[in-house]
Parts: C-alpha cells; sequence; structure tokens
C-alpha cells in the first residue's frame, strides 16, 4: 500500500526542512505504514495538497486520559458528559464529554486536530491493568503512560533504610516492566505518602513524618535511578506545592536539586506563583523562565490555564485536598491507594474575571513566551487539569498573534492585567516553533526515533493543514490525518478509525536482586500477588501487546 | 499429584494437579491466593477458601456440558446465536442485564448495545447506587484494601457482618504485622460479628454497638465529632455514652476507616451519605476513609468499562447511537416495564433472571448464563457459557475501582465464554 500526498510545503524542524519558510514543495509517500522516500512507482492512492502544510502528527507528551482518576472525574461530573453528547456520524456514536471525553471521544477530537500519539502523564501501578485496558479503547492514537513512584512506601522504606542505588534501580526496572510503563513521574515527592500520615504540607527539604525521607532525596534518588537505567525521558516531575502562592522558590530550588542531570518539570505554570502584591499572588514567571533559560538539562511544559468548566484530576491529593474548598462544583474526590499512591478529583471552573484565575492565564503564556528553547518546552494544558485538550488551536493563536493575545488580556480582570508583563512581551510563535513544540521536540524528549519526524523509515503519521492566517481555524480541523498511511481524517472530520498501538520500555535491570523482594512485598504489605500484580504483553491492547522500547543503562 | 504454580497449563498425564495462587473472581474482595484441584472437567478448592467460592469453583465434572436450547429444545451454539440475532433485530426496547462477565465480555456487551440499542444494568447495581447517591452530590475520601491493611487503627463496620457476603474480608484486612498501625479496633455499629468474623480478628479490640437504626446513630456520631451536644439515653438502639467512646475513638484514630454494604441496607444511600459526612469531618484533623463494600460478579468492571466507553455509569441506555443515562429509569427493575426483550447475562454464578424480573414480562427472554442455571420457565434462548476464571482467562476488578486483576483459566473451555458468545449473536449483523 503506497500513498503520495504531492506538493506539499513540508515543516519538518526535526530534519531541519521548512517548507513553509523556503515555499518549496514536494511529495511525501508512505508505504505499508512507513514513510519512505519519494519515488516514481505506482501509488496506491494519490492526494494532490496544492500547497497545503504538511507536519508529522502531533505528539502530547502529557494528557490525562486513562486510568481510575478519569473514570471517578467522569462519575463525579456527568454534567460535562450531558453538555457534550454524541456527535452525529457514523464514526461517532460511542461517547461524548469535554473535560472528561469518553475513550472514543479522545481518540476522535485529538485526531481532528491533528494528533496522533498522547502520553497519560500519571499511571499507578495498582492501577496500572486499568489503564491499558482503557487505553486500548482510545481508537486514533497511539499511547503510553508513565508510572508515578516516589510517595510508594516500598521505595521510601528504601530510603530510609539507607538502600543503595543499585536496590533501587532494580526496584524501578521492576516497576516499570511490570507495569508496562513508558517513563516514571513523580508527583509531589513524598508528599502524597506524607499526607497518609496526616502532613498536609511538604517542602523540598522537609522530612516525611514517617520516614525522614526529604522531597529532594525521592527526587535526586529517581532522577539517579532513571539516567542509570538509561529510561530517554528524564524524570516527569509535578513538583512539591502546586497551586501555592510563593511556590517560585521550591520550583527554583528544585532546578537547582537536579544538579545539571535532566529533568523535566511538568505544568510549570502551576509551580511559578510569587507572593507580591496586593493579594499575595503574583507571577514569578520571569525568575523561573530566565533559570529554566540557563539549564540546559531542564525541559518543562506548561499546563496552560484556559477560561472555562473542567475538572481537575491528580495523584496530588494533599494539594487536591487543600484545594477541594475552591471545587466548582462543589463536590470532589480524594483516595488513598494502596500503599502506591493516591487521587484527588476536584472539578473547577476557570474563569476570565477572576484576579487569581485570569493571573494563571497570563502565567502560562508568559512562560511560554520567555522560554526561549522550542526544544525544551511542550505544548500542554495539563489536560484536563488547566483545561481540555480541544483549546489547543486557541491556545496555538495565542502564541502565534499578539494582537489576538493582547486583545484577550485587555478582555481580563483589570488587576490581573496590572500584575502581568505580557502585554509588553512582543514574541510571536512561528510556524515552524509549533512544530517543534507539538512534533519534533516531543519526539525527541520521549526517545520515540520513529515519530515526530518526516524523513524515510519514520511512522507514516502524517498530517495536513491548510494554511490560513488564523491559526485557531487552521489547527482546529487538520484537512488530512493519516495514522500509519491510513486517512482517518477529511477536512477536519473523522472518516476512519485506526487502531493504535501502545509504547512501553523495557530496561534491562537485575532481576535477581529484586525479585524474591518484591513477592514478599507484595504477599505481606499489599495482600496482592507480585505475579498478579504483573501486567503481560497480552493484556495490552486487546491481545496485539505493546511497541516496546528496549533501553541499556550504564554498567549493565 | 503434579503441583504447578501456572494456571492454565495442564499436567500432560492428565492426573490431579494443584494450581496455586488462583485468582477468584466471585464476590470482588479479590483474594488471589486460592488453591485448586483440577482433575480432568472436575475443579475443586482446596484449603483457605470462603464457603462461597469453594462453591462456585466445584465442578463436579462428571455430567456433559448442558446444551444450547430454544424454548427449552436443545439446538447448536450457532442455531441459539441466529435465533438470539432474529430477536434483537426485531426487538424495540431491549433491556440487557446481570452482566455477570468479564471485561471483556463486557466490551462485547457494549458492542451488543450499541448495534442493537438498549439499557444495560448489573444485577448487584443496587447498592453501587445508593453509594453513587452520596459521591455524585458531595464527593468522599475513600481508601483502599493494602491503606486499610497496614494504616486503618479504627475501622467502623456498619451493619451486618460482611462475613457472610466477603468471606475473607477481615483475613484481608488484618494481617499479622501491619506496617503502621499502632493498635487495632474495629467497632460494630449494628448486628454482632459472627464466629467467622471474629476468628479473623483474633487479636483486635473488638466491640459491638447493637444499633437497630444505623442512620440515626451515624448522625449521631457526627453530632458529636462536630462537638455538638447530643442528648437522650440512646440513639438507634446505642446507648450514648458508646457513641460518645467511638466519636473519641475515632476523632483519636490516626487513620479511621468506615466500611458498609449499601446493598443490605433499605436506607443504604443515607449509610453512605452520613458516612461520608463523618469521614469528611475527620479529615480536617486526621486521616480517614470510607472502604465501601460491593463488586460481586465484576460490576465494578463493568461499571468502569461503562464509564470510559459511554462516559456514564451501569443504568444507561444506548439508543440510536445516543447514550443517556438515569440511575431510576434505566434500573433493570423499572426498564423491564418498557422492555420487549430481556438479554440476561450471568457467568459467574448459576443465576437466573430474578423473579421480580419475568413473573409480568412478556417479552422474549434470551439468557447467556452458566450451564447449571436453573429456570422456572425455559428462556426463549438460552447459551451456555463458560465461567471466567475456571474456563477463560480474563479481567475483573476489585471492589475498590482501582485494582483489576487477571484470572486464568484451570481448564479446557468447551462452551464460549461471554465475549465469543455475544460477537457471535452481533456477528452477521451487517
Amino acid at each position: 500500500m503506497r500513498l503520495r500526498l504531492k506538493g506539499g510545503r513540508v515543516l519538518d524542524p526535526a530534519n531541519g526542512e521548512n517548507g513553509v519558510a523556503s515555499g518549496a514543495t514536494r511529495d511525501i509517500e508512505v508505504e505499508d505504514g512507513r514513510i519512505v522516500a519519494a519515488s516514481d512507482a505506482r501509488a496506491d492512492e494519490e492526494i494532490d495538497l496544492g500547497g497545503d502544510v504538511v507536519m508529522a502528527g502531533g505528539i502530547d507528551l502529557h494528557s490525562h486520559i486513562a486510568g481510575g482518576k478519569m473514570n471517578l472525574a467522569r462519575l463525579l461530573m456527568q454534567e460535562d458528559r450531558r453538555a457534550y453528547p454524541e456527535l452525529t456520524g457514523a464514526f461517532c456514536g460511542c461517547g461524548g464529554g469535554r473535560a472528561v471525553p469518553t475513550a472514543h471521544a479522545t481518540g476522535c477530537r485529538y485526531a481532528e486536530l491533528g494528533y496522533t500519539t498522547v502520553f497519560e502523564p500519571a499511571m499507578l501501578g495498582a492501577n496500572a491493568r486499568g489503564a491499558h485496558l482503557e487505553m486500548a479503547d482510545i481508537p486514533n492514537l497511539d499511547t503510553g503512560a508513565y508510572l508515578v513512584l516516589g510517595n510508594d512506601d516500598y521505595i521510601l522504606r528504601l530510603l530510609a533504610a539507607g538502600a543503595g542505588q543499585e536496590q533501587i534501580n532494580a526496584y524501578v526496572g521492576w516497576m516499570i516492566e511490570a507495569t508496562q510503563a513508558f517513563a516514571v513521574k513523580i508527583v509531589n515527592p513524598g508528599g502524597i505518602n506524607a499526607f497518609k500520615f496526616n502532613a498536609r504540607w511538604m517542602n523540598l527539604d522537609e522530612a516525611n513524618p514517617h520516614y525522614e525521607v526529604t522531597p529532594r532525596k525521592v527526587l535526586t534518588t529517581l532522577i539517579r535511578a532513571v539516567t542509570e537505567l538509561g529510561v530517554p525521558h528524564p524524570i516527569h516531575l509535578h513538583g512539591c506545592n502546586l497551586g501555592v502562592p510563593g511556590n517560585e522558590e521550591t520550583t527554583l530550588a528544585t532546578i537547582r536539586a537536579a544538579e545539571g542531570r535532566r529533568l523535566h518539570l511538568t505544568h510549570l505554570q502551576f509551580h511559578s506563583y510569587g507572593t507580591e502584591g496586593d493579594r499575595k499572588f503574583s507571577s514569578a514567571a520571569a525568575r523561573i523562565a530566565e533559570l529554566v533559560n540557563a539549564s540546559p538539562n531542564i525541559s518543562v511544559d506548561v499546563g496552560q490555564v484556559m477560561f472555562g468548566q473542567t475538572v481537575t484530576a491528580s495523584a496530588d491529593y494533599m494539594s487536591q485536598y487543600r484545594n477541594r474548598g475552591l471545587a466548582s462544583p462543589k463536590k470532589s474526590i480524594g483516595m488513598d491507594i494502596e500503599l502506591d499512591a493516591a487521587c484527588g478529583v476536584v472539578p473547577f471552573e476557570y474563569r476570565d474575571k477572576s484576579f487569581v484565575n485570569a493571573l494563571q492565564w497570563a502565567i502560562g503564556l508568559e512562560l511560554f513566551l520567555l522560554v526561549e528553547d522550542p526544544w525544551r518546552i511542550f505544548l500542554t494544558t495539563d489536560h484536563p487539569n488547566g483545561g481540555p485538550f480541544t483549546t489547543y488551536p486557541h491556545l496555538i493563536r495565542l502564541l502565534m498573534d499578539r494582537d489576538f493575545r493582547n486583545a484577550q488580556l485587555a478582555t481580563l480582570n483589570k488587576a490581573a492585567q496590572a500584575h502581568t508583563m505580557l502585554g509588553e512581551i512582543r514574541r510571536e510563535y512561528s510556524l515552524e516553533e509549533i512544530a517543534i513544540l507539538t512534533r519534533a521536540a516531543p519526539a525527541r524528549i520521549l526517545g520515540l526515533k520513529d515519530k515526530g519526524h518526516l524523513g524515510a523509515g519514520g511512522v507514516g503519521d502524517v498530517v495536513v493543514y491548510r494554511e490560513d492566517a488564523d491559526r485557531e481555524a487552521m489547527f482546529s480541523k487538520a484537512r488530512y490525518v493519516f495514522k500509519n498511511g491510513r486517512m482517518i481524517v477529511k477536512d477536519g472530520e473523522i472518516v476512519d478509525l485506526a487502531r493504535g498501538t501502545t509504547h512501553v520500555l523495557r530496561p534491562a535491570y537485575d532481576r535477581s536482586s529484586i525479585e524474591g523482594d518484591m513477592q514478599r512485598w507484595f504477599d505481606d504489605a499489599i495482600g496482592l500477588k507480585a505475579n498478579h500484580f504483573r501486567i503481560a504483553d497480552g493484556e495490552l491492547r486487546g491481545g496485539a501487546g505493546p511497541t516496546i522500547l528496549t533501553c541499556e543503562g550504564e554498567g549493565l | 499429584m503434579t503441583s504447578i504454580d501456572t494456571p492454565g497449563v495442564a499436567a500432560s498425564d492428565g492426573s490431579p494437579r494443584l494450581v496455586r495462587d488462583v485468582v477468584c473472581g466471585f464476590c470482588g474482595l479479590g483474594c488471589d491466593d486460592l488453591e485448586i484441584e483440577v482433575s480432568g472437567r472436575a475443579v475443586r478448592a482446596r484449603g483457605t477458601v470462603c464457603p462461597e467460592a469453594a462453591k462456585l469453583f466445584l465442578r463436579r465434572g462428571e455430567e456433559p456440558d448442558r446444551s444450547a436450547s430454544r424454548a427449552g429444545e436443545a439446538c447448536s451454539q450457532d442455531d441459539a446465536a441466529s435465533a438470539a440475532r432474529d430477536i434483537l433485530a426485531a426487538a424495540r426496547s431491549p433491556l440487557i442485564a446481570g452482566l455477570g462477565a468479564d471485561i471483556d465480555g463486557g466490551r462485547a456487551i457494549v458492542d451488543l448495545a450499541a448495534t442493537f440499542g438498549g439499557v444495560l444494568d448489573h444485577s448487584a447495581s443496587v447498592g453501587l447506587f445508593r453509594n453513587f447517591a452520596a459521591t455524585q452530590r458531595t464527593g468522599w475520601l475513600a481508601s483502599t484494601l493494602a491503606e486499610v491493611r497496614n494504616r486503618c487503627d479504627v475501622l467502623l463496620v456498619v451493619g451486618d457482618d460482611p462475613t457472610s457476603a466477603f468471606g475473607r474480608l477481615f483475613e484481608r484486612l488484618y494481617p499479622a504485622d501491619p506496617l503502621f498501625a499502632k493498635s487495632r479496633r474495629v467497632i460494630f455499629l449494628g448486628a454482632a460479628p459472627g464466629e467467622r468474623a471474629l476468628k479473623q480478628l483474633d487479636g483486635v479490640a473488638v466491640s459491638h454497638l447493637p444499633a437497630s437504626d444505623p442512620v440515626a446513630a451515624l448522625e449521631a456520631l457526627n453530632g458529636l465529632v462536630a462537638g455538638r451536644r447530643i442528648t437522650g439515653e440512646t440513639i438507634g438502639g446505642v446507648p450514648l455514652p458508646a457513641l460518645a467512646d467511638t466519636a473519641a475513638a475515632l476523632q483519636g484514630a490516626a487513620y479511621a476507616v468506615a466500611t458498609w454494604n449499601a446493598a443490605e441496607f433499605a436506607e443504604g444511600d443515607l449509610v453512605a451519605e452520613r458516612v461520608t459526612a463523618l469521614i469528611d469531618a475527620l479529615n480536617v484533623t486526621t486521616r480517614a476513609g470510607v472502604f465501601p463494600l460491593g463488586g460481586r460478579d465484576n460490576i465494578i468492571g463493568i461499571n468502569q468499562l461503562l464509564l470510559w466507553r459511554l462516559g456514564y455509569p451501569l443504568r444507561t441506555a444506548i439508543r440510536g447511537g445516543v447514550s443517556a443515562h438515569d440511575p431510576d429509569l434505566f434500573a433493570a427493575a423499572n426498564a423491564v416495564k418498557d422492555a420487549d426483550v430481556l438479554v440476561w447475562v450471568s457467568a459467574f454464578r448459576p443465576e437466573p433472571p430474578p423473579a421480580s424480573l419475568v413473573e409480568d414480562f412478556a417479552g422474549k427472554i434470551i439468557v447467556l448464563g452458566h450451564p447449571d442455571t436453573p429456570f422456572d420457565r425455559d428462556p426463549d434462548v438460552f447459551i451456555p457459557v463458560g465461567t471466567p476464571g475456571i474456563d477463560h482467562a480474563g479481567t475483573v476488578f476489585r471492589m475498590d475501582s482501582i485494582v483489576s486483576l487477571p484470572l486464568g483459566a484451570l481448564r479446557v473451555a468447551t462452551l464460549p465464554g461471554v465475549a465469543e458468545a455475544v460477537r457471535r449473536i452481533a456477528g452477521a449483523v451487517a
């Protein structure tokens, strides 16, 4: 099966190609699901693009699309589902919702925007099987999940006992393999655990009330573990003190704590707050962006706040419990989970007339515009926590169009306008930079060599946009989306459903040192057999199994 | 006897074999350490096992499998599937209930409902929806098995002794050496604990408050925790000093947990609401969680599946490609009044559709059930299916909705699983 897309302006920053700037057009060919060099061979399907912009399939490295907390959010927020019913048409008879869409709607709405790969950033080991079952029912997207570690009693017990790094590494390797994860996430390092012992706050150097281990120790130990195991994606960190005014100091200290090792700070917007001004809430974006710019080991995603109703769902029960008074509507769910982690689900409405919400919006945009290297910053709303992913086209326009951005700013809470430097920032993102943020850079930081670009050998996930000065319109409805060379979107509408795959990582680790101890831990503490915790390849994607990326660490 | 640890691997010489670490998918507690002896077609639990699992695992293996049938007349599986398809194709308003199936069976059932339309409800949903009445209004703060097992120092059990429905509950919750709980106390608010419970609670401080009205007693506990002055000698059948002692114990706990089985109370929604409020209040100063009981026949798994597939929990109707949820209207007991076809699925146990559903029902009945299912009146179509965890591998969720477990196959299946049987029905639909 050969597909030929004729005469597109190819925007492929990973390979240094910018047809938008040069005006040059060329053909893209996909054979049996992979991109191949352009040829004269007879194509089974040929489409004339007439100079439209061609990019690789979009990759979202942080979006909550599966797992128990999303189902709790669906259960709690039936309003969201009722307000967004099924779309008409043969391919959307199975679900709706906006803040917490169904699996089917998730796959369809993402595909319409031109995304073909999305990572669930907070899979609990205890809930991993459920998350994989749910991901199997998401059409049109390849998926993967980051395993939440660092609040589990197993690792804290090891750290408290002064275990060696080798033992930690073996544990991390065992857990990644057992849960079919792709990377490691830390959420409020040690804080979720501390909340189980009734601590309500946790700073970077504060000792856990039971284990006396600090978040810094958890963070640095796990950074070393993924480095030594050779995990391509750095530690994906949701830091301490999410949402707390003044958390800028924690964030700056956290960046320094990495000591030059690679570290990814997620939804940085929620961690960039100062305490200046009458309301003791201010933007620290400039200070934080300055340190990020000076720290080539650091990457970030923003977690932009978008106005409207959403529901926040996080493993950070400590923070979510603190914020539950702000719930709108007034209801929330919290859960301590399996000596592993926890979750908190709090519905939230971000209002443009609220000082805090408007400033959060501005802080996110300041970060986007002040962090200079587009390869180290990623476009996210922390779906659905800052807003649903379906707002991405609007966000892209905010980044690319200064007049539009300032016009939006002028409608917001007046005090918030006075507290942001956003109006003075002149930067506008280029199309090439958007392609880096949403394609090339996430592929690179995830270690997905055959994604995020359009070179020969790449996966045949190809997206065509018709250029439009209104960037929101341009990115709302892709003209075409091809998944492994098969057309799934035409003129912004779903025309077919493709089955995606799930990316998992297989690190090499010292099995002999860990297996017996894991079995004892599960038998005695968890009350479940380690063998039943472990997920077999055949349990993924309806029996199709995962797409495996192997990694070899140092000294193995 | 051969002894092996891997379910699904048959001893080559046909001698009896002992399969260890078998997962049990029946009550929702998720025990996964069973020892099951398999000899040819015969299956029997050994060692530590609750009475319900012993009964539900037992296969004497002597009789041939029951055949599929139409109106009581034996027929092939294909003919039965074809007859079921004809009935569904002509149906105006099917009710698909029971839903005792593993996740893959559930997926096939949702597809079937999407094709033919239908209301989806599970046989055990009454308790679940009593709890949801509280959850969906205010939310709640919850805990899971391993947390209760290791942290809980004061457990409040509301209602009857749960051991009759969840045979090994206290054994699972009270290991010999919890990681954190410095002391362990269980307070039964309702019926007295039975012998089996007390045996499992060996070494745990047990007290019993004989509440005749648990809702009233819970309200008083809420008042006491809130520091309100409560008057009266007894409340809900419990002497006030005992309630005051309980309130103090809960407030003094490092990690208090309250558990109840909403299915057993007519006023289960009120119990859920009062317990939720109590746990909420406790969390202001200490840590606490609700631990609701339930989860029979993978109801939690099917509910989870519906949430991610349709965006709604059980008691949802699919009509014309659109789902709608209504916890009253689409409860099987109400939906049956508007239904013209009943599809009943019960793979875990030989349970026919309850009399309350079928006694006044004039429509056609299709049953996908355990081969030993007894019927007062033969259904229009009966398709016997294998049992997940005995005949088929599959996935079920535990009662806490977080942990799910892989069921293995213990013997070679001679009957289709629910997924296969349902897909066979849907198969020829264009």
